[in-house]
């Protein structure tokens, strides 16, 4: 099975320039930028396929798309390297052991949106990322590869490297945008959509960092061959995360569609002491519970969809036996509560209640009547604030009820 | 904002302990000059202050402030939002625990007990010598290493409580050495190069 992500993630550092170069790295952007028009650069990604990589799988041709083609002042391509789903660790290792795939994602990607000016926006707590970028940034200048004049086509295109400061809704993208400027992370109403008032008020697309970094093979191998993976809907392979009591917890560079079963039992060696699945979670936190007897389930975002989850970042937690669910859920309820921005009160108020409820459960004080109030709680914020963080913190509460609901009861006082 | 102080004035620097040195504000200055209004730098700016006694003081605010040409109020606003910016003085050492789904799966609140025990503090509070404090951090992205510790960015993974002890005693022993060259030892010798 081809890979293309994960050639130098067993490394211990990052690979330098040389080497990337020796390998052939920014060749495919260097004949990109002298071949090819930005339009066609997009209408490549489009016909390939590509959905985003950060959780929500939107087609990332068509997000590049909604950039206006005459420009008239700077617009901007950031990257979103705000890696905070719990059980997510696919971008960290793109940036710290393979910077230059980064890079060269970048350099064809800002080409197509037309960006002289790339943020790539890594969370505070990434520190070692951030190092890896500063440096290989540096040394990618210092080659031409970025900055004026970017391999003798006249064409500006540069990387500024930014730091969070500790915020996991800045993952949002508005959110980000925001944090980018030097303001709370909070998110913003939407529309203006970012492509048309993003990035201090200007044009700006923002994709995730293993997004752009699917882009130079792509370009290099063609659209055919990078069908031959994934999905219809959604091609390519992607960087599956496996944490959790596993025998080899790590990163998976899998087709999309690989089973939750293949991933977890081939490849993470199953469950670690001989113990037996309860249940996973897909894709990162927000992704929710699912039991042990839904492993058979394609890791692809229509598959999941169907059985009410999402595909979320390739993030895969494996739960063992004789872990209760609702300790669990609560793990979750804790984290939602601490993360809400707070300035829609639906979310605010309803992450708070429903960590202090399900709480209540953890120490027997639960009321069977309470799993109805959780219900309530999600129903009174879904779709009722700016961004989806309600759909976050319902996501793990509502699938622990629906799936594990006999626990919550055997909890309940009454 | 006063229009003809600029960031190189030294008087900005603030007194005493607080002094920011002229190769420093030139720093924080070049800072602005990556983004399209200079508020843009202000997380780095932030950042970059606080490294130099571990929280962020009133001064350390307004020098910010006016580096960026926002009021001291917005920057305060902006910095009481990020769990990373301390706006009181810390611990010399604070010890972040992830207490997130995969490090809790794999033995996090073992390891939470082990410090409290070791270090006889808990959550939120610092040892009274003022080297260490227990800190609960949100899942810092290395779940395939659980469970892992944090402290001024270096991450400690796969840790074990007896490690955990160990690395205290270490940094008892040196308060000078570098966290960065600990972290990587530990690396080094948890993991072998494929």
């Amino acid at each position: 099975m081809p890979t293309y992500l994960s050639t130098h993630l067993q490394r211990r550092s990052a690979l330098p320039l040389e080497d990337a170069l020796s390998e052939g790295r920014y060749r495919t952007a260097e004949r990109v930028l002298a071949e090819k028009t930005p339009d066609q650069v997009i209408e490549e990604v489009k016909s390939a396929g590509l959905r985003g990589r950060g959780g929500a799988w939107f087609p990332a041709g068509t997000k590049w798309s909604f950039m206006p083609k005459e420009l008239k002042g700077p617009s901007y391509l950031v990257v979103n390297a705000d890696e905070g789903e719990p059980g997510t660790f696919k971008d960290r290792q793109i940036m710290e052991k393979d910077p230059h795939l980064l890079l060269e994602g970048i350099l064809i990607s800002a080409y197509a949106v037309r960006a002289e000016t790339t943020f790539v926006y890594i969370r505070g707590e990434y520190l070692d990322s951030y190092r890896a970028m500063v440096r290989a940034l540096e040394e990618a200048r210092a080659r031409g590869l970025f900055g004026r004049n970017v391999f003798g086509t006249g064409r500006n295109i540069d990387v500024v490297v930014h730091r969070g400061a500790g915020a996991y809704i800045c993952g949002e993208e508005t959110a980000l945008l925001n944090s980018l400027e030097g303001r709370r992370g909070e998110p913003r109403p939407k529309p203006p959509f970012p492509a048309s008032h993003g990035a201090f008020g200007r044009p700006t697309t923002v994709n995730n960092v293993e997004t752009i970094a699917n882009v130079p093979v792509i370009l290099e191998k063609g659209t055919a061959w990078y069908r031959t993976m994934g999905t219809t809907q959604a091609p390519g392979n992607v960087l599956f995360g496996v944490s959790g009591p596993v025998n080899r917890p790590g990163l998976y560079e899998l087709p999309v569609g690989t089973t939750a079963r293949e991933i977890l039992e081939k490849h993470a060696g199953g469950m670690k002491d001989n113990r037996k699945l309860k249940a996973f979670i897909p894709g990162g936190a927000s992704t929710g519970f699912l039991p042990a007897s839904m492993l058979d389930v394609p890791m692809d975002p229509e598959s999941l969809k169907a059985k009410g989850t999402m595909m979320g970042t390739g993030g895969l937690i494996a739960i063992p036996e004789g872990v209760s669910i609702v300790e669990a859920a609560r793990v979750f309820s804790r984290f939602f509560r601490h993360e809400t921005c707070g300035q829609c009160s639906p979310c605010r108020e309803g992450s708070a209640w429903s960590d202090r409820i399900i709480g209540n459960f953890t120490r027997g004080q639960g009321r069977r009547s309470d799993l109805k109030v959780l219900q309530d709680i999600a129903d009174g914020s879904v779709r009722k604030t700016i961004c989806v963080f309600p759909e976050a913190y319902a996501g793990p509460m509502l699938s622990a009820i629906k799936h594990f609901r006999a626990e919550f009861e055997a909890l309940a006082k009454e | 904002m006063n229009g003809a102080q600029t960031a190189s004035d030294p008087s900005l620097a603030g007194t005493d302990d607080s002094k920011v040195d002229r190769a420093c504000l030139a720093e924080l200055s070049s800072l602005c000059e990556r983004y399209p209004i200079p508020r843009g730098a202000l997380l780095l700016i932030l950042h970059r202050l606080q490294e130099r006694r571990g929280h962020l003081a009133p001064s350390d605010l307004k020098l910010a402030a006016q580096i960026t040409t926002i009021s001291p109020a917005e920057v305060y606003s902006v910095a009481s939002f990020y769990s990373m910016f301390r706006l009181q003085p810390a611990a010399r050492f604070p010890i972040g625990i992830c207490r997130n789904i995969s490090c809790w799966l794999c033995g996090g609140q073992k390891l939470l007990d082990t410090a409290r025990e070791k270090l006889g503090i808990d959550l939120g509070e610092a040892t009274t010598d003022g080297l260490f404090s227990l800190e609960s951090v949100e899942c810092l992205g290395s779940c395939d290493t659980a469970p892992v510790i944090e402290i001024h960015g270096e991450y400690f993974e796969h840790l074990t409580p007896s490690a955990l002890g160990t690395i205290v005693d270490r940094i008892r022993a040196d308060k000078d050495q570098s966290l960065q060259a600990l972290a990587l030892e530990r690396r080094t010798g948890a993991r072998k190069e494929p």
